[in-house]
């Protein structure tokens, strides 16, 4: 299929730090040129470096990665508001970008006003906009405010009204850079249905954002972008995977002791054993795990409620073991000690979980130490070639892996 | 199929194509200057009227009625609102202009659009004013007995003469003007000795006779406001030699600026 963006060997690289440069200065670098003083050389940046990608007419394709890994920088280039150092780009068709639109918004204006001016420097006619009017005022659901000058609106508002424009223009290419993450719940998941609707009419997309999820829900593809160069490229999912991994596995190498301070009690150790009671740091899927909360009493405390839970990244947790339900708890703790929670079996898919936890007086009441992050705990294990059919990569869905089996067509 | 790569860009058949179809843009953008400039001010589009206004009264009484300076036997009011009114919209279109990119660097940074749109809109947007004021230079002379005459409609020379020459200085130095910030605080203080440079409070007449044509050529300003005296205040055709030279050299100049405008283009986005 024919590509509706290439990137040919692209690089770019910026002068550093200085923001903008006085005539002074290039005096002065003439005047040192000509007494040939050497200087030190610019410190030069290298947003990106030698990046070649094509993305085919119609997919919808997403670029990820950390801040500062290339990511807008590329969407810039794509979009002509930037251009590279070397290499060549080729965008076949109209191009529709949207790098934070609604902060180019002129504050003065009204949102009539500058829809109409947004509108055209977006690639509507003026009968275009008006057209598509009521729908853009609609989906921005911005109200009578309309007609108020941008500058009186809430920044969330001036950000939807530019999303709302350029969801509404019809190009051939779309280019979206975390345009979406300033709106409310409600106004992102429009925001997704309405990329999905392009993608389904054939339009090629690129994405770039940090919510997985939509990446996921939306793309196709993706890119994992690391410092300037590609670091991996697949469908979306797997891609989006590795680099949680990545982000996870370098999360867990920071912080293992999950202390936490307290006035009358204070957790100062979570530690992981495995059945024999030894010391782990990362726990096989599937086998028992017993989780030692190392606290310290400064006070005689009774009746204390412990709750331990596992989360894959949220408060709420998949699994929690909890005194206030159990109604197991000890009667009174002095000094420093622990509790062990043993989870028989860890149902866990391999990948970095959270341990949470909390500490109640007695009958629940009173706070001694909040539901909080304790510490991080990482997974591990192969769960590939289990069955007969053995999966060809180490894609995983889903936090879970609950026991399971499939009856055929013509099987009892 | 578009084609992006690097490096200093130059004038081209596609880029001008291209300025072409974004003409609505240019459109809006004019639109939107005039709006803002009046949105928040009470004496609104008066302001376009006031200024040259005052400006000549102030040289009436200093430079016509103190220092008695000649004034092609027209009431000094006249002659200088006729010079003030050309002036006014130089001046204030090109330093616009030359500001244009750097105000509104959120766009630069965030919307592709062809980036000339920008100064050339300013240029744009600044001959409302001038119009609003060229009519009070109209009802003025009419005032003083200077009836309607059919040589007015030489006055759209003299204005295309002025929208040229504030597009070649606004190209070019809103371009210099992202790399070097230094040409914002230079600009205003050119300008101030523009206004004496050019024959505003005195007569083309005041120059000798060999530097006249030179000097007129020179500085289209020049050759803009003797064409508007002429026209306005004796009734006269504007001169052809001036006016056609002025012409060729403000061209040369529009073709210079919107070179450097073109070959600094491709740098905006990273150094505004």
């Amino acid at each position: 299929m024919a590509s509706a963006l290439s990137f040919d060997h692209v690089s770019k690289s910026y002068r550093g730090a200085q923001e903008y440069r006085a005539l002074r200065d290039d005096v002065m670098a003439g005047v040192a040129r000509l007494a040939r003083v050497r200087r030190p050389p610019r410190r030069v940046v290298n947003a990106l470096d030698d990046i070649s990608l094509d993305v085919p007419e119609g997919q919808s394709f997403a670029l990820i990665g950390s801040n500062g890994a290339g990511k807008t920088t590329a969407l810039k280039i794509a979009s002509r508001i930037a251009y590279p150092t070397s290499g060549r780009v080729r965008v076949r068709g109209r191009v529709g970008a949207l790098i934070e639109v609604g902060t180019g918004m002129h504050p003065e204006l009204t949102g009539r006003e500058n829809i109409q001016l947004f509108g055209r420097i977006l690639g509507l006619s003026r009968r275009d906009v008006s057209r598509r009017f009521d729908d853009i005022v609609d989906f921005a659901a911005i109200g009578p405010a309309i007609d108020q000058p941008v500058k009186q609106f809430s920044s969330g508002m001036a950000l939807r009204l530019g999303f709302a424009l350029a969801a509404h223009l019809e190009p051939d290419v779309l280019l979206v850079d975390e345009a979406i993450a300033v709106g409310d719940a409600g106004f992102q998941y429009r925001c997704v249905e309405r990329m999905s609707d392009l993608v389904r009419e054939g339009r090629t997309l690129v994405f770039v954002s940090h919510d997985m999820s939509a990446v996921e829900t939306l793309c196709e593809r993706a890119v994992l972008l690391r410092d300037g160069r590609v670091a991996l490229d697949g469908p979306a999912r797997d891609v989006v995977h590795e680099y949680l991994l990545s982000v996870h596995a370098s999360l867990v190498e920071q912080d293992t002791d999950g202390a936490v301070p307290g006035e009358d009690l204070e957790i100062a150790s979570v530690a992981l054993l495995d059945a024999s009671g030894q010391e782990i740091s990362e726990v096989p899927t599937g086998e028992a795990i017993t989780i030692r909360v190392g606290y310290v009493a400064h006070r005689p405390i009774r009746r204390p409620q412990f709750s331990v839970g596992l989360t894959h990244g949220p408060a709420a947790p998949l699994s929690v073991a909890s005194m206030l339900v159990d109604g197991r708890t000890p009667d009174v703790l002095a000094g420093a000690g622990h509790v062990d929670c043993t989870f028989e079996h860890l149902p866990l898919q391999p990948r970095t979980y959270e341990i949470w936890g909390e500490v109640r007086g007695e009958a629940g009441t009173g706070d001694l130490v909040t539901w909080q992050r304790l510490r991080r705990m990482r997974v591990t294990g192969d769960i590939l070639g289990e069955g007969k059919s053995v999966v060809t990569h180490s894609l995983v869905y889903g936090p879970v892996r609950i026991p399971y089996h499939w009856t055929l067509p013509g099987e009892a | 199929m578009l084609e992006i790569r690097g490096g200093p860009g130059r004038i081209s058949l596609a880029a001008l194509r291209e300025l072409w179809l974004f003409r609505e843009v240019l459109a809006a953008f004019v639109v939107r200057h005039v709006k803002v400039r009046y949105k928040q001010a009470a004496v609104g589009i008066g302001w376009a009227i006031l200024q040259p206004v005052i400006a000549a009264a102030l040289f009436a009484v200093f430079l016509g009625r103190l220092v008695d300076v000649p004034s092609e036997g027209s009431p000094y009011l006249l002659f200088a609102l006729a010079g003030m009114v050309a002036w006014n919209y130089f001046s204030s279109a090109a330093g616009a202009a030359i500001d244009s990119l750097v105000t509104d660097q959120a766009l630069i940074r965030k919307v592709y659009f062809p980036r000339e749109v920008l100064p050339l809109a300013s240029v744009a947007a600044a001959v409302v004013d001038f119009l609003a004021a060229l009519a009070t230079l109209l009802v003025a002379a009419w005032l003083y007995g200077a009836a309607p005459a059919v040589q007015w409609l030489a006055l759209p020379l003299s204005l295309l003469l002025l929208v040229l020459a504030a597009a070649a200085f606004g190209l070019g130095l809103s371009a210099v003007n992202v790399y070097y910030r230094d040409v914002r605080y230079a600009v205003p203080f050119l300008l101030q000795i523009g206004l004496f440079a050019s024959p505003v409070v005195y007569s083309l007449s005041a120059v000798p006779e060999g530097w006249r044509e030179p000097y007129a050529i020179l500085n289209p300003i020049a050759a803009a406001i003797d064409g508007v005296r002429r026209v306005v205040l004796h009734h006269e055709w504007p001169d052809v030699t001036l006016t056609a030279g002025a012409f060729a050299w403000t061209l040369l100049l529009l073709l210079a600026g919107y070179t450097c405008f073109k070959r600094l283009e491709r740098g905006f986005s990273d150094r505004i």
